[in-house]
């Protein structure tokens, strides 16, 4: 049907209610059925339930390469295949709740702890088994045509709506933030929102209308506009320059537009992006895969605790511990990145020149005998053991008490965040990053070619660690008093994904991803359960689907795409600019020397 | 153009600093270091006054839990090992593979504890159990395979390894959606409660099951590779999957084989686990996994019979290293610190001897 | 007794994989602004002497010395930043780096600008880079205008191969080396690219002052660039002296199954 295989179809489309039952059985319907996107109607929820269908549709729908040929799916054979499949799906979906009610849910409970009569309820739109099944399933089927439709619309109108999705679902699941900006800014957020909860239907059209209108007119012309700004913006400093500084302001508005409580998620995401910039150098530049970052957090954060006076939590009240010292933090603070820089080439000096999975296995092994160390009684005369240390500086300065107050916290994070994009950016572009990016590419030949391999790769993990151990300090001061569980194999994995799903290498990348991996999380409560769960699944998906990460890296995207892929990619522009040249020359670019052409 | 007369120094000198050999130096400081704190350390222990002193008996147990956690892990280990033969990459996330199996026969084993019918037939329902936790675990495996690794076959190195990381917390976490974060009780049949005496020593029953099903499994294991036609395809692919598919080898298929062989082998060693400690949770599977991975390096990756060799005395080192080494300073040994120490080994295991005890010294460069 | 006048000298190196004997006994030398070329069958042990010359791994017998001073045990990278630069028998360049960055890539060992420098970009580093700039760009100009002007800026993996291989060769004279080890710089042009690349090795010579070893297989290429031969077989030497010496001697022609000597 439509060009694609049924067989194909009815695959992917079993696949798609398999998607559904999953998402059932792991709870994500039971807690986020009453998260509300737009109006009453439109909850996270219910999108989930369309999620699956929709995705299996947008799968199945995709060109094919049949008999060398490259074939893409018409819009009536898209709506069709998409209909098709999504019904197949809600078939499955439907037959097992079906039989979950058959079977009864109580005794399915005793198994899959996230299969509730509320679950079913919700499932049948309170209609209760057979009765409800007909709506799901029709849902479901809606689903899978808009799959099908934005697959293979026209490129005109399939871009602009999905930006208008995309931007619906943005903005309901941004309900706890825009708000507020919104009276900060003295304006009215009525009409954008239900007090409370998600979009007004109103809003959600109008987010929709702009969104669409916007994408719209970037697209137009085939795109023309699109390449018209990216190559001004690429070739003009000014406009990068311009660019930066409006962020940065907007980086700096953003706590006083968002409130106290909002700044402390931010204060976190900054501490995730200092975290992620030493890791980005470390995996990102120097391609050493790092899985115990979590040590140079610790390191730090413990470290600064001692430097300045902070005291062991004991049964008994507080204790000194046995090394302490009562310095000022704007002064330990580079003490202890120098003191970690310091760790970091004494770790790193036997474990650097194991390879790629053997250098992660160590690393996590150290970051594992560390989390160990944080808790144990053996350590407790210094760090405090189980019970953790509290009375960290609040490091204040100036009358800003960075403590107490988020949004002061915020700016002392923002400012350590830009020193290490500075030094990170500045090494990048440097003869440094040269020769980590040829010791990436190929660590023997630019061993022959007479970069000191070892020390480059000591160089980032030195660099790393003592960037790290800044965030660890950064932390110790925001909350006052440190326990061992802060100091988990978490911490290392979740740097690790902001970098990955930022895209490695890639400055800008670091924030974008922490403010996804940590700010959403953070701003919508419901997602904290199933942070590392998210975490996971967008790992495993970064990794098959678009391994660059978000904000790519050029030479990365290069690296890690097919090689044919980017020697097409030239050869067209080459072909391209010598049309070009040969159109501007007298008799067809004859001055161009054959030997040139190759 | 630079001539012979050009003021650049063609090539320089390296002076004294450069040419020291400091990984060499370093590398012995650091092996001087530990083996004084391990011999001193063992000293003090085996010196210590008598009534502070461990008895004969206490190390005997030592021992024998040793060697029964090791078994456990020895299984964990050579999933891992077959794996990494085959694709040269390590599968994170095998540990989840092992806490699955053990999920699915936990709720058979708590049905059936329930029903009695646990103890009125302990042998066909631990073998029931052993079967399902294989199935549930071989199942597990192959999704995995398909899903997340087969993708991504010609990625570069890091991308496999961060997807293994990837599908380590998803399946982790997944398990927890399902059934939930606290963790259960493992019924063990009451007739493996207590002790067998064996040739004069005594042993826990539960003890001597694991030792035995170990040990069946692997000698099964070893004829399967060595004698069948899949076997030998499997030692084929790993030595070089290019020529072995050229040789006719459904290459695809030999490496779901070994995920599948990986899982099984978990599988048991799950119910095994869950017998011995009595419980089962969503985190099970992350620390035998990485004490697994451990004995694998130890005894030399890719290497099935230093994956057996490797779990037993990583088994034994963690149980008899931290009664052995730290008590004579005075620390105390808890379980904790028994984690660290399996880490320890680890850590010194790729720095000193990547290519494990039955391996070579030098570890694949690239 | 090493002779100081010697650029590169072996004494009696050997080489073996397990059983497999890939160097034994081997011994010759080259002397400064000589062009020496060095060849065999395959499976000679000819890429197996440049690896252990250049500190890929360490010889099992024998001694090697570099101007009068013993580079056994020191690491590749060492080994260049001495003087000895290298291309490889298959193309290894840096795919995703810019022809003009491969070549800059050369300059590394003969710089020095460190972490402070590069952060805060002090003049000396930015001197620094402008001359790292100028130097891969005589080196890439070795090779006419092929490698140059916008071609520059483009990834090193959209070369053609005889490209892709004069790119290699470039990135090695960036290294500002006194010996420059060639494995094969022919293989796979085509005959004129193979003439011509002929005359960039005597180029390397009269115009750089360099002194070079290289590994080939044509025997065109060898008579026009040679002042001695050195034949390899089974990781022996079995004959030197001038082309004509060697390409008449009968263990040479035998050793390559009875292929008469080109020329």
């Amino acid at each position: 049907m439509g060009g694609v295989p049924t067989r194909s179809i009815v695959r992917t489309g079993l696949l798609g209610g398999v998607g559904a039952i999953y998402v059932a059985l792991v709870g994500l319907y039971t807690k986020f059925a009453d998260l509300e996107l737009v109006g009453q109607q439109i909850t996270l929820g219910r999108v989930l339930i369309v999620a699956p269908a929709f995705v299996a549709a947008f799968a199945v729908t995709r060109p094919r390469v049949v008999a060398g040929e490259r074939q893409t799916v018409e819009l009536r054979g898209g709506l069709g295949v998409g209909a098709l499949s999504g019904l197949v799906g809600a078939g499955v979906f439907a037959a097992a709740l079906w039989f979950a009610d058959w079977f009864g849910v109580d005794r399915i409970r005793e198994v899959f702890v996230a299969i509730t009569e509320p679950l079913v309820d919700f499932l049948t739109f309170d209609k209760g088994v057979p009765a409800g099944l007909p709506i799901l399933i029709a849902l479901c089927v809606v689903g899978g045509v808009v799959g099908g439709f934005v697959r293979t619309a026209p490129v005109e109108i399939r871009r602009p709506a999905s930006a208008g999705v995309l931007a619906v679902i943005l903005f309901g699941l941004l309900q706890r933030i825009i708000p507020i900006v919104f009276v900060q800014l003295g304006f009215e957020a009525d009409w954008l929102y239900d007090r409370g909860a998600g979009l007004t239907w109103f809003g959600a059209l109008i987010v929709f209308a702009v969104a669409a209108a916007a994408n719209s007119l970037w697209n137009r012309d085939g795109g023309r506009t699109r390449e018209r700004v990216r190559r001004n913006v690429g070739q003009a400093p000014a406009a990068k320059v311009g660019l930066f500084v409006a962020i940065l302001a907007i980086m700096t508005i953003l706590p006083l537009l968002l409130g106290t409580a909002i700044s402390e998620v931010l204060g976190s995401v900054m501490i995730y992006v200092l975290l992620g910039l030493g890791l980005n150098i470390v995996v990102g530049y120097a391609g050493l895969l790092d899985l115990g970052y979590v040590a140079f957090f610790a390191f730090g954060a413990y470290t600064t605790g001692l430097l300045t006076g902070a005291f062991l939590n004991t049964t008994t009240g507080a204790a000194t511990p046995a090394l302490s010292a009562d310095l000022n933090f704007y002064v330990a603070v580079w003490i202890v990145a120098l003191l970690a820089a310091g760790v970091g080439l004494l770790i790193g000096a036997p474990v650097l020149r194991l390879r790629g999975d053997y250098l992660a296995i160590v690393t996590l092994g150290l970051g594992e005998i560390v989390s160990v160390i944080t808790a144990s009684k053996w350590a407790q005369p210094l760090i405090g053991g189980p019970q953790g240390m509290r009375g960290v500086t609040k490091a204040e300065v100036f009358g800003l008490n960075f403590q107490d107050n988020p949004q002061h916290f915020y700016y002392l994070a923002l400012a350590f965040v830009l020193l290490a994009a500075f030094v990170s950016w500045r090494l990048s572009t440097s003869r440094i990053g040269r020769a980590w990016n040829a010791m990436r590419e190929d660590e023997q030949v630019a061993d022959a070619m007479g970069i000191s391999t070892t020390k480059f790769k000591l160089l980032a993990f030195a660099l790393g660690g003592a960037i790290g151990s800044l965030g660890g300090a950064l932390f110790a001061v925001s909350i006052g008093s440190l326990t061992p569980a802060s100091f988990e194999i978490t911490v290392s994995i979740t740097a690790l994904a902001v970098v990955i799903l930022g895209g490695l290498g890639s400055i800008p990348g670091v924030l974008v991803g922490a403010l996804v991996l940590i700010g959403l999380p953070g701003l919508l409560r419901e997602f904290e359960e199933y942070r590392a769960l998210i975490y996971g699944g967008a790992l495993v998906a970064i990794m098959i689907l678009r391994p660059q990460g978000l904000i790519p890296n050029v030479r990365r995207s290069r690296e890690l795409e097919d090689e044919e892929v980017s020697q097409d990619a030239w050869a067209a522009k080459a072909a391209a600019e010598s049309e070009a040249v040969a159109a501007v020359l007298p008799g067809g670019g004859l001055g161009v020397e054959r030997e040139d052409l190759e | 153009m630079a001539t012979a007369t050009d003021e650049q120094v063609r090539g320089a000198e390296l002076g004294l600093l450069e040419r020291l050999p400091w990984r060499r130096i370093i590398l012995v400081v650091l092996s001087i270091a530990i083996l004084s704190v391990v011999a001193i350390g063992a000293f003090k222990t085996l010196t210590l006054p008598a009534d502070e002193r461990y008895s004969t008996t206490t190390w005997k147990d030592f021992i024998v839990l040793g060697l029964a956690q090791g078994a456990i892990i020895a299984l964990i280990a050579l999933g891992y090992t077959l794996v990494y033969g085959i694709l040269r990459m390590i599968n994170f996330a095998h540990g989840e593979v092992f806490m699955f199996g053990a999920f699915g026969a936990f709720f058979f084993s708590d049905a059936w504890e329930q029903s009695g019918f646990l103890n009125s037939n302990p042998i066909l329902s631990m073998a029931l159990l052993l079967v399902i936790a294989m199935l549930v675990s071989m199942g597990v495996a192959i999704l995995l395979e398909r899903i997340a690794y087969r993708p991504l076959r010609n990625a570069p190195r890091l991308v496999p390894l961060i997807t293994a990381i990837g599908a380590s917390l998803f399946l982790q976490n997944t398990a927890r959606g399902f059934f939930g974060a606290q963790s259960r009780g493992f019924g063990v049949p009451e007739v493996l409660d207590g002790t067998w005496t064996i040739l004069g020593v005594e042993v826990d029953r539960i003890q001597v099951v694991v030792l035995v099903t170990v040990i069946v499994a692997v000698t099964a294991l070893s004829l399967f590779v060595s004698k069948t036609t899949t076997g030998k395809s499997m030692r084929a692919v790993a030595a070089d999957s290019e020529i072995a598919s050229l040789m006719g080898i459904r290459v695809d298929r030999v490496i779901v084989t070994t995920f599948a062989i990986g899982g099984l082998l978990a599988g048991i060693a799950a119910v095994l686990f869950s017998i011995t400690f009595e419980s089962v949770s969503f985190t099970m599977g992350f620390r035998p996994g990485i004490a697994a991975f451990t004995a694998a390096v130890l005894g030399g990756i890719g290497s099935i019979s230093g994956a057996a060799l490797g779990g037993v005395l990583l088994g034994l080192l963690q149980s008899v290293g931290p009664a052995l080494i730290l008590t004579g300073y005075g620390i105390p040994s808890s379980f904790q610190l028994k984690d660290a120490f399996t880490f320890l080994v680890l850590v010194l295991v790729l720095i000193f001897r990547p290519g494990g005890l039955l391996g070579s010294s030098e570890a694949e460069k690239v | 007794m090493s002779a100081p006048e010697h650029l590169l000298e072996l004494t009696n190196v050997a080489k073996h994989f397990g059983g497999l004997y890939a160097l034994s006994g081997l011994t010759f030398h080259v002397d400064p602004g000589e062009i020496v070329s060095v060849i065999g069958p395959n499976g000679a042990g000819k890429s197996t002497m440049f690896n252990v010359v250049t500190g890929l791994y360490g010889p099992d017998d024998g001694g090697i010395r570099f101007r009068g001073a013993n580079i056994v045990g020191l690491a590749p990278n060492q080994v260049t930043k001495l003087g000895i630069a290298r291309t490889f028998q298959t193309v290894h360049l840096f795919p995703n780096m810019t022809i003009l960055e491969n070549a800059m890539v050369g300059q590394h060992c003969r710089t020095r600008s460190g972490v402070f420098g590069s952060v805060f970009r002090l003049p000396g580093t930015r001197r620094e880079e402008q001359r790292i700039r100028e130097r891969a760009r005589e080196s890439l100009g070795f090779f006419g205008s092929r490698l140059a002007g916008y071609r520059e800026e483009q990834p090193a993996s959209a070369l053609s191969y005889a490209n892709r291989r004069r790119l290699e060769m470039a990135r090695a004279l960036a290294t500002d080396p006194a010996l420059v080890m060639l494995d094969e710089p022919t293989a796979g042009m085509n005959p004129r690219e193979t003439l011509e690349l002929r005359d960039h090795i005597v180029r390397m010579r009269d115009e750089l002052g360099l002194t070079v070893l290289v590994i080939e297989h044509d025997m065109r290429v060898v008579k026009g660039v040679s002042d001695r031969v050195v034949a390899l077989d089974y990781g022996r030497k079995i004959a030197e002296g001038s082309y004509d010496e060697v390409a008449n001697d009968p263990q040479v022609i035998e050793a390559y199954l009875g292929t008469k000597a080109v020329g």
